[in-house]
């Protein structure tokens, strides 16, 4: 439970924020469900507002720690049960986070769900769905992943059943690389020949030859010793390229490559939460505030050079808005707003910016002190 | 063809609905007979061709379809539209399976499966794919040559995207409050020569008895939905081999809306018989029936809660 002075704090700097700064573009805005939550995620949901301006009064007003929209359009969103609204088709969304031990562990590591979220956009949405790049929406969640949202109106009709295919071929669910090959046998000899993907095919296909590869290439003793060969090597890659994968004398080369093939899927999508599937599910406002952080669900025009605890700050960084805060736990060391700071211990008092006390304050590690 | 002819055929088409509105039929007595054979037919596994010759009986054999349809929206019995959607479906594939590529592309294009060819090769755009592609492991997406939002494919799986949205249109029949005293006589009919189901009573299973896959696939037999081969197959050599007896399988099967008991009783006794394996999770995940991650190996493995318990006092016992 939120200390209610870290509450009451936090809830005046983000009503300030959405009077002044928060840049909202929501298409279809009244078409949309809306829910808040202050104590968990959603507390309430069936909003529904007619204006941009009308959203943007009701958060300065009414600030809650959360807010999300659905991502579907409905001809009453306000309208309550589900089945009174009149759905009219949903965006697809995709839900990518990393989950790891402990409160902050997941800062760190938090790139690999950017190049996850990189690979989902340009592999997949472009590549094969032939989605349109602006109709693809990148939004930094908040705290831990990113959400991606599909703005391409031949998708929205799409049922729940439907959806759930589209998330199984990026995670990869009912994938098998070894339907890929087949074996050909080669008259009046005993030997078979291998006949597998070439790394000009589509989808799955062409990403595995290519990815086996940029494998052997890079590190070609990671699949087999014999690979360290650059004449074994070379004759082996150049009989993929046309789908010819018997230039080798490694048996069990196929087996051998098991692993590669297992990352070829986006595996940080999280389908079990349904997020691509649940056809009425409410996500996070693009430009709001993640209560938990207080850093901005930001939609990202730049994902190579994003990094969330620099570039989503919300609140003030400057020494001359610091405050003074005291930490109820440990915290390991950070870097938070181009800063690199080192651990805090328990009961320590420091006078920290705006923006991160904030930040630390809405984790539950640190109070204002009084 | 003749108009009559192609509505015969495909009395779900738009130029069918036109055909009885310009004949301005009405819901006689004859032509709800007629729906009600239409129905009965579907329900015993067979599959209604047409034998009209006159003009008039061709129009009559169009409303049929409608009056069927009035039937089934009357009764509102789950079983029996999905028996009456499987029925139509198949009836479709049949004609379309002997139609000239334009004749398919019509139809086709009905439903919004509207084809495009490069290089000699098909290809149909990937939401229409997934909205009517049926439920097999060679239809999943992720099997299939995906490019820049398209799904490449071949003439008869054009036609089989388009045998499932028939199902699918067959299926969803606008609920009919108010029905004529011939729809609600036929109704009575069907009523009676409705299989008595009791199906979830064949099943002793408790809630958490069985893994997820194994519940997901109970759910969709329950729900009288329409399971591929593999699916089928999967759930009776699991069943079978929780030693279910053949009765209660074949029971239960009579849900699925093409049950046929003398297929489905001997695929049983050959599971039997062969002591068929049960496929591992590696394999039900291939197949796309694989929901969850238990890491149990093999959906046999599954313990219940009760039998968990069990294990770890009597490990704890033993210790």
């Amino acid at each position: 439970m939120l200390d209610e002075g870290v509450r009451r704090f936090a809830i005046g700097k983000i009503s300030e924020y959405y009077a002044h700064t928060a840049k909202f573009a929501i298409p279809s805005l009244e078409k949309r469900e809306f829910g808040i939550g202050n104590i968990k995620k959603i507390d309430a949901r069936h909003l529904s507002f007619n204006s941009e301006q009308e959203f943007r009064n009701y958060l300065v007003t009414n600030t809650p720690l959360f807010v999300s929209h659905s991502a579907a359009f409905y001809e009453r969103p306000g309208a309550t049960p589900i089945d009174k609204k009149g759905w009219l088709g949903a965006e697809l969304i995709f839900d990518l986070d990393l989950h790891a031990e402990g409160k902050y562990g997941v800062y760190p590591i938090i790139d690999k769900v950017r190049d996850d979220a990189i690979r989902l956009v340009e592999e997949f949405l472009i590549e094969d769905f032939g989605v349109d790049r602006k109709n693809i929406i990148i939004i930094f969640s908040g705290n831990r992943g990113y959400h991606i949202h599909v703005r391409d109106p031949d998708y929205f009709d799409l049922g729940i059943e439907e959806r759930r295919e589209i998330a199984d071929y990026i995670n990869g669910t009912g994938l098998n690389y070894r339907n890929f090959f087949e074996e050909m046998e080669i008259p009046g000899r005993k030997l078979t020949k291998k006949l597998g993907p070439k790394p000009s095919d589509h989808g799955y296909r062409g990403r595995f030859a290519r990815a086996v590869i940029e494998k052997l290439e890079k590190e070609p003793r990671s699949i087999s010793t014999v690979f360290s060969n650059d004449e074994k090597r070379t004759k082996f890659v150049d009989g993929i390229a046309n789908g010819d994968w018997n230039k080798t004398s490694i048996a069990d080369i196929v087996e051998r490559l098991e692993p590669i093939a297992k990352e070829l899927p986006v595996h940080s999508i999280d389908t079990d939460v349904g997020v691509t599937q649940d056809v009425s599910k409410l996500i996070r406002v693009p430009n709001s505030i993640h209560g938990e952080t207080g850093l901005i669900a930001k939609i990202v025009d730049n994902i190579e050079k994003f990094s969330p605890l620099d570039d989503a700050i919300a609140f003030r960084m400057d020494e001359k808005n610091a405050i003074t805060i005291v930490f109820t736990e440990d915290v390991p060391a950070l870097n938070f707003g181009k800063t690199s700071y080192q651990e805090f211990k328990k009961d320590e008092k420091k006078e920290l910016p705006e923006a991160f006390a904030i930040f630390l304050m809405l984790k539950g590690s640190a109070k204002i002190t009084s | 063809m003749e108009l009559a002819d192609f509505c015969v055929k495909y009395p779900f088409s738009k130029k069918a609905k036109e055909l009885l509105d310009s004949e301005n039929i009405q819901l006689s007595d004859e032509i709800v007979a007629r729906g009600l054979e239409r129905v009965k037919k579907a329900l015993a596994g067979e599959t209604s061709r047409s034998s009209a010759f006159h003009k008039s009986d061709k129009v009559d054999e169009v409303a049929s379809y409608a009056a069927a349809r009035m039937v089934l929206g009357y009764m509102r019995n789950r079983y029996l539209t999905n028996r009456f959607a499987v029925a139509e479906a198949k009836r479709a594939n049949h004609y379309l399976s002997g139609e000239e590529a334009t004749v398919v592309d019509e139809v086709a294009a009905e439903f919004g499966i509207v084809s495009s060819s490069t290089g000699g090769k098909l290809f149909v755009p990937i939401p229409t794919f997934v909205k009517f592609a049926p439920k097999s492991i060679d239809y999943k997406l992720i099997n299939r040559n995906v490019h820049a939002g398209k799904v490449e494919l071949i003439y008869r799986e054009k036609i089989r995207l388009t045998e499932e949205a028939v199902k699918k249109r067959a299926e969803h029949i606008p609920i009919v409050k108010n029905a004529p005293e011939s729809v609600k006589k036929a109704a009575e009919v069907l009523k009676a020569e409705l299989p008595k189901l009791e199906p979830m009573k064949t099943i002793t299973f408790k809630e958490g008895d069985n893994p997820p896959c194994i519940e997901r696939l109970l759910e969709q037999v329950k729900k009288h939905e329409n399971l591929n081969h593999q699916a089928r197959w999967s759930l009776a050599v699991y069943l079978v081999g929780k030693g279910m007896g053949i009765e209660k399988v074949v029971s239960l099967y009579s849900n699925l809306p093409d049950f046929n008991e003398k297929m489905t009783r001997y695929q049983l006794e050959h599971i039997k018989k062969r002591g068929y394996t049960m496929p591992g999770c590696s394999t039900m995940l291939t197949y796309g029936l694989c929901c969850a991650e238990c890491r149990i190996g093999n959906p046999l493995n599954w313990k219940s809660k009760e039998e968990r318990m069990k294990w770890h006092k009597e490990r704890e016992n033993n210790a």
